[in-house]
């Protein structure tokens, strides 16, 4: 009678390996395709204080508003739909639901609402949707997508006249939400926030200072696979401020730095939290360009974008879900020469990253 | 997936400790707890059946659950240990006043029994010695067919080394004849310190032989399908609190 443990729950990590001033690069379509992003820490060896052009361009991240207990057929609002949809792009994210728990609802850029929602929920709105990719057994979520800017979800049209009654009376889907709107920021947003209970909020941004920290040695050339574990590893442990002494009396944290290893004298470690644009995510990693292009000690920045954890899609509107744990998170290593290495990793209930 | 639940937390005449225990089980994120009331009656002297207090009197004010905006529902349990058939008297009026029903059967005799005839929504697999009877498939799949649900209770395997090699080896044979079916995994928290959070939980499922998704459904799904089996026995809930349970869940 024994249990077989060699099976543990899958992750998938991408790996891209290419320059800026290729033509052919794929890292905008890659970054904005991430629609929600949650966290951006950045990485700076060699620095102890932020230098000022990284610094305003973090302070400016666009704003974004979180509206309590939004009933979700607002979001079908026509004049909404007319100022803030069709104009630019919205971002919008159900907050505080549990994507393997509760029902989760999103608002992608391109104007696709998503709902994620359990058995009962979906048969009680009663509108045409498919079954979720990571059912096990049973049946038990469902995804709803539709595309607001399609013509048969038009306002007084067929489809959209079924989704409103549905979200209106028969199942009075409400939550807490996040809204952000690229470029014009709150001013199209400010009809629907009026008439709930918003607040603004910036993006928070913390830096944390560290000394003497062993670091693997990175050269342009030849990261092997298994060192991009270690090193994605080591690189967690330093946001997350673990320890990677691994000294054996103590029992906390048995993560090392990968060999062959250096020791930086100082390095810095900016993150910033909130509902985050790909557009100023951008914005930061050409600002990184032009820090990296001067002569420094380290010529090396690396940049971690984490995605929500409780979206209901990733990459380019894919489902997302959670079987142990919700990463979605690309990581950014940049080097002086323009090049970089990309890796775009994700948990078990998800497909595979672009 | 559903929302993740405990239903075993002990019940103790100490209301700090249970309510810390309640608020710890808020803190880890399980949004519906049940409070068990063990009922053991013995030979010797007739013993009456606990009534449930209620919930209003053991905690003021229920806390929200982690991450969601949402206050924490409690249950309440009764647990029957039965050493003979007499134990169990069907359809007692006593039972009306528990949202959730449960016996732990400790001969083969009363475990086939339990399975194929009882009114009961959850079967107790005894986790603190060696078991005293083996699995057999016939009884195991007549209570999945009918709704009900074994439960592998994880405390006593932290409380004591020589428990928790029988909770493990208990579960794999459980799991053996269930193949990984109706099978909920609850803690039997005294102290508000042998609770775990449900991720937790999961994965001390793989060890007791269930797959990835078996060992989360374990925690959410299946519990939820206990619930839903117990209302749908007629069991007339004064309080009607199931009517909250789909309204509550659709929000």
């Amino acid at each position: 009678m024994s249990v077989d443990l060699d099976q543990t729950p899958r992750s998938l990590l991408v790996c891209d390996r290419s320059s800026f001033l290729d033509e052919k690069n794929r890292i905008s379509s890659q970054v904005e395709q991430l629609h929600f992003n949650y966290k951006v820490s950045v990485l700076l060896p060699e620095c102890s204080s932020a230098p000022s052009h990284l610094d305003s361009v973090l302070n400016s991240f666009s704003s974004f508003y979180l509206i309590r207990k939004l009933p979700i057929y607002e979001l079908l609002d026509k004049h909404f739909l007319e100022t803030a949809v069709y104009q630019g792009s919205v971002y919008g994210l159900s907050y505080r639901t549990r994507i393997d728990e509760d029902n989760c609802v999103a608002l992608m850029p391109n104007g696709r609402l998503c709902l994620s929602l359990d058995k009962d929920s979906f048969q009680v709105l009663g509108v045409e949707g498919k079954s979720s990719r990571f059912n096990h057994r049973t049946n038990s979520r469902y995804v709803v997508s539709v595309d607001l800017t399609d013509s048969s979800m038009a306002p007084g049209g067929r489809g959209y006249m079924r989704l409103l009654t549905g979200l209106r009376s028969r199942l009075h889907l409400k939550s807490d939400f996040l809204l952000s709107h690229h470029p014009g920021g709150g001013a199209s947003l400010q009809p629907l926030l009026s008439r709930y209970d918003w607040s603004e909020h910036r993006p928070e941004i913390s830096t944390h200072a560290m000394t003497h920290l062993s670091c693997p040695t990175l050269l342009t050339s030849d990261l092997q696979s298994r060192d991009t574990h270690s090193f994605l590893e080591w690189l967690g442990a330093v946001d997350g401020d673990i320890s990677c002494v691994n000294s054996s009396s103590s029992f906390l944290s048995s993560f090392v730095c990968p060999e062959p290893k250096t020791t930086l004298s100082r390095a810095l470690r900016v993150s910033i939290c909130g509902l985050l644009l790909p557009q100023d995510v951008h914005r930061l990693i050409q600002e990184i360009r032009s820090y990296l292009e001067q002569p420094r000690l380290e010529s090396w920045v690396s940049l971690t974008v984490h995605g929500f954890a409780d979206s209901p899609v990733s990459w380019g509107g894919r489902e997302h879900g959670v079987l142990r744990g919700g990463e979605n998170f690309y990581t950014l290593l940049m080097f002086h020469d323009h090049t970089y290495h990309l890796h775009l990793a994700t948990g078990a209930h998800d497909s595979c990253p672009p | 997936m559903s929302v993740f639940m405990d239903l075993n937390l002990s019940y103790t005449a100490d209301r700090d400790a249970l309510q810390s225990l309640i608020e710890s089980a808020a803190h880890l994120g399980f949004s519906t707890v049940a409070i068990n009331y063990v009922f053991e009656p013995t030979a010797k002297k007739k013993q009456e059946i606990p009534t449930p207090t209620p919930i209003s009197e053991l905690i003021d004010q229920l806390p929200i659950v982690q991450g969601r905006s949402r206050p924490i529902r409690v249950l309440n349990r009764l647990t029957i240990v039965m050493s003979d058939s007499s134990h169990f008297r069907p359809n007692a009026a006593e039972y009306r006043s528990f949202d959730l029903l449960a016996l732990q059967p400790t001969t083969e005799k009363l475990f086939h029994a339990a399975c194929m005839l009882y009114d009961v929504d959850i079967i107790c697999i005894s986790v603190t010695e060696k078991l005293p009877f083996f699995f057999k498939r016939a009884p195991v799949n007549g209570a999945v067919d009918r709704g009900l649900v074994f439960e592998v209770s994880y405390s006593a395997a932290i409380r004591d080394s020589t428990m928790r090699r029988y909770t493990i080896a208990n579960a794999i044979s459980l799991m053996e004849s269930c193949k990984g079916k109706s099978v909920i995994l609850s803690s039997a928290a005294e102290k508000a310190l042998e609770i775990r959070g449900p991720y937790d939980v999961t994965n001390l499922g793989l060890l007791f032989g269930l797959s990835d998704g078996d060992a989360k459904e374990a925690v959410s799904s299946t519990c939820r399908s206990v619930l839903l089996h117990a209302v749908s026995v007629l069991r007339d809930q004064e309080d009607g609190q199931w009517d909250h349970l789909h309204h509550e869940e659709l929000q």
